[in-house]
């Protein structure tokens, strides 16, 4: 057996292009495409100004419900002869909901992606919303919340969500919670309807533009829209915290405790979008990040532990989430807030930095094959107002960001003494020790 | 096996190495998954943490999984790495044992323990695979233990046993390599020479033990878990034909007839129709194990205020009216338009293309008949549904797997 003892070195790059971008203004609003010849299937993405921010005070999944009733049947056929029409074309409707937007995707061979198009924007213009429909749907959705809610995770999440954006609509969860969506009635999803899904919005489409047809997709999905684009709302008002706060979710017999550590964090527009991103992979993106290495790879307190950034239109937060061991609840929080803490304090190295830029540039190819990840990447540049040739020049500033760039953002946009501490486990077991490690006032959450 | 596609600059490398937890003896249960962790923490050529950190480095993902008929490996690179991938790979195929060492068995083993914890333990009716394998099939068969493996077992994992695991799993006759993307087949054949040319074959790896069965159970069996549980949900399964059988094409097309979809007879009838059923969780699916019958699982979920006994009734009849109800040919035309989409999406990335290649050259000898599948399933008649529901579904040979929500003390 003989072995090859020495590590290639790199062949020749082939540049880096994001697709071909086209743009056709029809029927009132635009199509934006991307071309990927050769493609069998394609992808498109209505794309809706009408996301989670726009539910009222307590309604909060109220655009959930309506996403969900949307195949309950349209004006010209009831959701069981629409479910055959959709799925006979091989497609299925896949409605989500986020802070800045309410959009509908559906992927469809090539030949058939036109009469997609046409029956998604059937059930997006002219559902029938009967009020029979739209209770039921809201009750499913109620007990749906409940059996979510029963897993480890969105309790802690919604807790954290809460102490870091307070009360209105920011501090309660995206989807809202069974009370809420319990509150939910025909006029709120008929009105977030009307409000919403009436106006044009952008159609996204990625796949073979030399066969598909973007003015008829585009008539498709704008037809019958009346009205124009919301102006979009400035940032939140937000400052860093000076002391850390640790809140118990307790779940009696968890043999894991989830944590959700956070703090908020500026808005995606930020300048330092890319050098806090790369700090936050050294930190707990990569699989070699401090925080997995040692939570994981060397303690064994976890099965994953990550550190991230989330940046909507209006706000950001930065958050560590993992599930350890019960009995090791403790150290691992101890462990990991030494890891954000040296971070913020020392910055990054070469070396960490080095593996950082090169895995956050390469994932700009490697996790944009499909038509679905295409359309994906075009809703950003539609929300954020990107240019076409972003991706490219995004790709070059994660190669360039120096050592002191991305040091500098960590110390400027990580804050460990400011920190929320969620921890959901068995509050029996953990509650003392978590009291006696003096991390922060331990306070216990209202669920 | 190379298949080449410039339409992206990166490129798969994946290998299958034909070994999963089918193969482990009574009381090493877990260890193949084990086995997988330990081939990320470094080689003779390749220190501990150094594996991910070249392939990500490089910016590329990475990934390994292990199920009861195989373990598979396999990275996507920016093409320029085409080679730093290959020699990791190679550099673990011939030269891990030297770099296992007890501090890594002991971590990865913790590691293991927490993903037990995290998908089985502490998730509502996280353990039904666990619970659904050994009752479909019986002791000693090599599907009846989970691939997660017990607490017991990993506890006792040894490091010589792992040692021997890969001299005797771990070789080139037992793998296959499959590439695909921005390359060319002679670059690759090239450059697997050179990293994996000097590895020597190795005889005698031993076979799994026997997995044949005669055909579907011929008792029921039942198992009710009062359980952490939000609502009452009902798992039944049947042992059906092997995945790549024309039996199991017909299956696969029964289980998108039956429960993919709004427009499928479970979704239609109860979550819909009778409207006993949560819409979000009730659904059908076949399972792809390729050395034994594979089991189809039939999952639903009740509404609130619904008796699990109700629901139970109301599965069954949709159920049994597969037989007595023929699918019509409209139901049969969705659901090949639904596996045709899937089928075309499963193939849209260079690491679904590899892997499915692999696959069928590892279970099937020929990566040829990767080509056969879509139109298998769109060769599938009503009738064949009939047949495949009336041969596999019988009461008699179903599991039922209830769980009910525990009582408040």
């Amino acid at each position: 057996m003989t072995l090859v003892a020495t590590r290639p070195g790199t062949g020749e790059a082939r540049p880096y292009t994001f697709p071909e971008i086209r743009r056709v203004t029809v029927g009132g609003g635009t199509v934006i495409a991307a071309h990927l010849p050769g493609q069998l299937l394609a992808s498109a993405m209505l794309l809706l100004d009408a996301g989670a921010a726009h539910e009222s005070d307590g309604r909060e999944g109220t655009a959930t419900v309506l996403a969900k009733s949307l195949e309950e049947g349209t004006r010209t056929r009831d959701s069981a002869a629409y479910a055959l029409a959709l799925e006979g074309l091989g497609a299925e409707l896949s409605p989500s909901v986020d802070w800045d937007s309410f959009r509908v995707g559906v992927s469809a061979p090539v030949p058939l992606l036109l009469a997609t198009v046409r029956l998604a924007a059937e059930a997006i213009r002219t559902p029938r919303l009967d009020p029979a429909d739209v209770l039921r749907v809201r009750d499913d959705e109620v007990t749906a919340l409940r059996m979510d809610w029963a897993q480890p995770g969105p309790r802690a999440d919604a807790t954290l969500r809460a102490d870091l954006f307070g009360t209105g609509r920011y501090g309660r969860p995206l989807h809202g919670d069974p009370t809420s969506v319990a509150a939910v009635t025909v006029d709120d999803v008929l009105a977030f309807h009307q409000s919403g899904l009436l106006r044009p919005g952008v159609l996204l489409v990625a796949g073979d533009l030399d066969t598909l047809d973007l003015a008829a997709l585009g008539e498709a999905a704008f037809a019958g829209t009346t009205g124009s684009a919301r102006a979009p709302e400035g940032p939140l008002a937000w400052t860093p915290r000076d002391q850390r706060t640790v809140i118990l979710v307790d779940r009696p017999g968890s043999v894991q405790s989830t944590l959700r550590l956070g703090h908020r964090s500026p808005e995606r527009a930020t300048p330092d979008y890319v050098p806090m991103t790369l700090a936050a992979t050294v930190l707990g993106g990569a699989f070699t990040s401090r925080l997995n290495h040692l939570i994981r790879e060397v303690k064994g307190y976890t099965y994953g532990i990550r550190g991230s950034y989330a940046m909507s239109r209006r706000f950001g937060r930065f958050e560590v989430a993992a599930g350890v061991q019960t009995a090791v609840t403790v150290p691992a929080i101890v462990d990991t807030l030494g890891e954000i803490d040296r971070t913020q304090l020392d910055g990054v190295t070469e070396d960490e930095l080095s593996v950082a830029r090169s895995w956050r540039a390469g994932q700009l190819s490697v996790e944009m094959q499909t038509p679905g990840a295409i359309v994906g990447a075009l809703s950003t540049l539609v929300l954020h107002g990107l240019p076409d040739d972003y991706y490219p020049s995004l790709r070059t500033q994660y190669l360039e960001a120096t050592v002191e760039q991305v040091s500098a953002a960590a110390a400027a946009q990580l804050h460990p003494k400011g920190l929320t501490l969620v921890v959901e486990g068995d509050a029996a077991v953990i509650r003392d020790e978590l009291v006696a490690a003096k991390i922060g006032d331990v306070v216990d959450a209202s669920f | 096996m190379v298949s080449e596609d410039r339409s992206s600059p990166v490129v798969c490398v994946n290998l299958w190495y034909d070994v999963g937890s089918r193969h482990e003896p009574a009381g090493q249960t877990g260890f193949a998954h084990l086995f997988e962790h330990l081939m990320f923490e470094g080689s003779v050529h390749v220190k501990k943490t150094e594996h991910m950190r070249l392939v990500q480095g490089n910016g590329g993902s990475l990934n390994a999984t292990t199920n009861p008929d195989r373990t598979n490996y396999f990275e996507t690179m920016p093409s320029e790495h085409l080679e730093l991938a290959l020699w990791l790979e190679a550099d673990r195929m011939g030269g891990l044992v030297p770099a296992l060492t007890q501090e890594t068995l002991d971590n990865q083993r913790e590691v293991v323990k927490n993903e037990r914890r995290q998908r089985y333990e502490n998730v509502p009716y996280g353990d039904a695979w666990l619970r659904l394998l050994e009752l479909l099939y019986p002791p000693g068969h090599p599907y009846h233990h989970p691939t997660i493996g017990s607490m017991e077992d990993l506890n006792a994992a040894g490091l010589d046993t792992f040692k021997a695991f890969h001299q005797q799993y771990y070789v080139p006759n037992n793998c296959v390599l499959t590439v695909a993307g921005d390359a060319s087949p002679a670059e690759v054949f090239a450059l697997a020479e050179k990293y994996f040319g000097q590895l020597a074959p190795v005889a005698g790896i031993p076979a799994a033990p026997s997995a044949h069965l005669t055909g579907p159970a011929t008792t029921p069996a039942r198992e009710t878990v009062s359980a952490a549980v939000p609502a009452p949900r009902i798992y039944l399964s049947h042992r059906t034909h092997p995945f790549g059988t024309a039996g199991y094409d017909a299956i696969t097309v029964l289980a998108t007839v039956l429960g993919n979809g709004r427009g499928s007879r479970l979704y239609q009838r109860l979550a819909d129709g009778k409207r006993i059923a949560q819409p979000d969780y009730i659904g059908s699916y076949g399972v792809d194990l390729a050395h034994a019958p594979a089991p189809l699982i039939i999952t639903a979920t009740a509404k609130d205020g619904v008796d699990v006994a109700e629901l139970e009734d109301g599965l069954s009849e949709v159920i049994a009216g597969l037989v007595t109800e023929p699918v019509t040919d409209e139901e049969l035309s969705r659901a090949k338009a639904l596996l045709t989409t899937a089928w075309w999406r499963s193939l849209s990335t260079v690491g679904g293309r590899a892997d499915t290649l692999g696959r069928y050259a590892t279970q099937f000898g020929d990566p040829a008949t990767v080509a056969y599948r879509l139109p298998q399933w769109l060769a599938v008649t009503a009738d064949d549904v009939t047949e495949a529901a009336a041969y596999a579904l019988k009461p008699e040979s179903r599991v039922t797997l209830t769980y009910l929500p525990e009582e408040k003390a």
